[in-house]
């Protein structure tokens, strides 16, 4: 018993991350409406700027966090501006968007690729290694290191912080609406092309995060984003299209079904399981656990 | 009904399209047997890459059924591709039958594989058909890597040519080099392919799933059984692929987990896209190009002494640019 709780505790750090990232495709995909096959590479950029402001320039982990989260952003209005708007202009964004979104994603990944070098890259250590008892199961500790601990308190604020964004400003209350009726929020008199960028920003930020925070934990590679955005997307659909609890909830799950997999059944399937529960969400409840139905009209 | 303008190269006919085709393969083939000297006038790369452009042409076809007919976008053919190709490396391996034989099983294979894919397809529609294609293909990948008797990672070595009447495929005589064989079978499928193809969406059922790409709801309001069509697609479109899968593990002696990838997923969709959805020339024309522009790329990154390979880079521009500016690919037809 200890151990499966000890395995759930583990989780939640990854499972943060991906909530991170899963956010950010949710907002794109309800605004915008398509699947931004280029969040990962975004994420991969984020751990990219990480690493070199906290090995070169010796930064430490807040403003190096802050710093890649505003680099995430441009290069997530970059992408926008250089791959959609011209498609949005001509009215074929539905049709050629994602396809639109595969190239982006193979030229950013591959020219990191030539401008990193594939090596794989390691964070220096911005904090002490501690290890913090949070609780005590019979005679068994219960324990976080204080890096994830970090991680997971780190990506619940970013959260947190997103929520107010969405439910007290202008802005994001307008972005709820996008997500719901974008062509009637445009009749009100809402600058549509604004919000768009707004929301790339938004989600750039939050994959640059997730991207840092993994850098963090794990080694980073120019081809890191394409398994980790598909994890992300696997969250989002769990959680429900279009919901920032929901994303979190779904995130957390999924960072924990990993840990246990790869405690209990092999490792081997550890990146397998997102897939399998994202297939069975989608068969059994499409909307998630907390998304809204997409109607169909004739 | 006007008439259109020819579906094959250059405005020909499909006979003269045919025709020329086949003396071009021909010649390709067999002219180094006439010409005397001991270099092959065409060097054996050469043939090479018509080989895997052969095969990936064939997956191509096969891919048109699903993302180019039906319209979807499939991100998990490789799962097809994948599936022959380790059903072809385990059965002549460890098994030891019969090439030819494990074609079809290795089709079977791919019909049963696809028809989860056909039945997730009822539940969800567009974008989400995408990741579950990718995840399907994704999670046969893991299982294949974890099993160690597909020789996890490493993948099945050692996959022998097959024989035809006891004469080995790549030894036949008359035909100057050892890729000769494969290249007229793999012709021979292709043009079968094409012709199949053709008559496939000429027909009652063409027309069918026409209307279903076009508007469901409607197609379904005249009575058209657009769930049925839409499982036969699928399993046709998984089918083809599971072909050409067989026939690269045969040609590259191997079999490895990098055939069910999503870089070749995503490799087989777009180049369909890029040589043109529902165009049967395109879909042959866009194989070639995803086999011969890397090697072009090769030999430039060779000549610049470029750290890194080119390619996927442009890959990607090149995707970007002709979603802007042609986005019914090299071939295909506005709609």
């Amino acid at each position: 018993m200890a151990v499966v709780i000890q395995q759930i505790i583990n989780g939640l750090a990854t499972g943060g991350i991906y909530a991170l990232i899963a956010i950010g495709w949710t907002t794109v995909f309800g605004i915008v409406g398509i699947i931004n096959w280029t969040h990962g590479e975004v994420y991969m950029l984020g751990a990219y700027t990480g690493f070199f402001l906290t090995t070169f320039a010796h930064m430490s982990l807040l403003p190096a966090l802050l710093i890649s989260m505003a680099v995430g952003a441009v290069a997530a209005m970059l992408l926008d501006q250089f791959g959609y708007v011209p498609l949005r202009k001509k009215g074929t964004l539905a049709k050629s968007g994602f396809i639109t979104a595969l190239g982006l994603s193979t030229l950013v990944r591959y020219s990191a690729n030539a401008a990193f070098s594939a090596d794989p890259r390691v964070y220096p250590q911005l904090m002490d290694y501690k290890l913090v008892t949070l609780f005590r199961i019979g005679d068994t500790d219960i324990t976080m290191s204080s890096i994830h601990l970090s991680i997971l308190v780190g990506s619940l604020i970013i959260m947190a912080v997103l929520q107010l964004f969405f439910t007290k400003t202008l802005v994001g209350k307008a972005m709820m609406a996008g997500s719901q009726d974008m062509q009637t929020l445009g009749l009100m008199g809402a600058d549509s092309e604004m919000l768009i960028k707004v929301t790339f920003a938004i989600s750039g930020a939050l994959g640059a995060a997730a991207g840092f925070f993994m850098g963090t934990l794990y080694t980073i590679f120019p081809t890191m984003g394409a398994l980790a955005g598909l994890k992300g997307w696997a969250c989002a659909i769990l959680g429900g299209i279009g919901s920032i609890t929901g994303s979190l909830v779904g995130g957390l799950l999924i960072g924990i079904a990993e840990n246990i997999t790869s405690g209990l059944i092999s490792t081997g399937y550890k990146d397998a399981i997102s897939f399998a529960i994202m297939i069975l969400v989608l068969l059994i409840k499409p909307t998630g656990l907390m998304g809204y139905t997409f109607e169909e009209k004739v | 009904m006007t008439k259109k303008k020819s579906e094959w190269f250059f405005g020909l006919s499909g006979k003269a399209t045919f025709l020329i085709s086949l003396v071009l393969v021909l010649v390709f083939c067999l002219l180094d047997q006439f010409v005397p000297g001991k270099t092959p006038v065409i060097p054996n790369f050469v043939k090479y890459i018509a080989v895997n452009g052969l095969i990936y042409a064939v997956a191509s076809l096969g891919i048109n059924f699903y993302s180019g007919y039906l319209g979807e976008t499939s991100l998990g053919h490789a799962a097809f591709y994948g599936l022959g190709a380790y059903f072809t490396g385990y059965l002549t391996t460890a098994m030891g039958v019969n090439f030819w034989l494990t074609i079809p099983l290795g089709m079977l294979a791919a019909a049963a594989a696809s028809v989860p894919v056909a039945l997730a397809g009822r539940r969800v529609k567009g974008s989400f058909m995408v990741v579950i294609t990718y995840a399907f293909c994704e999670i046969l990948r893991y299982i294949v890597i974890n099993t160690d008797e597909l020789g996890g990672t490493a993948g099945i070595p050692g996959i022998q040519a097959p024989t035809i009447l006891g004469v080995k495929i790549t030894k036949i005589p008359f035909l100057p080099s050892n890729k000769d064989g494969y290249i007229l079978i793999l012709y021979a499928i292709v043009v079968f392919l094409s012709y199949f193809t053709w008559r496939f969406v000429h027909s009652r059922e063409g027309y069918a799933v026409q209307a279903i790409r076009q508007d469901e709801i409607a197609a379904q309001a005249m009575g058209i059984d657009v769930r049925g069509y839409r499982l036969k697609y699928i399993l046709i479109s998984a089918v083809i692929c599971s072909v050409a899968g067989s026939f690269y593990a045969v040609f590259a002696n191997l079999a490895d987990p990098t055939m069910l990838s999503a870089t070749l997923s995503i490799s087989i969709f777009t180049m369909l896209v890029v040589g043109g959805r529902r165009s049967i020339p395109g879909a042959i024309l866009g194989g070639f190009i995803v086999v011969i522009l890397p090697e072009l790329l090769r030999g430039v990154q060779g000549i610049l002494g470029l750290p890194f390979d080119p390619w996927y880079i442009l890959y990607g521009l090149m995707l970007i640019l002709i979603m802007r500016f042609r986005p019914e690919g090299i071939m295909g037809e506005k709609e």
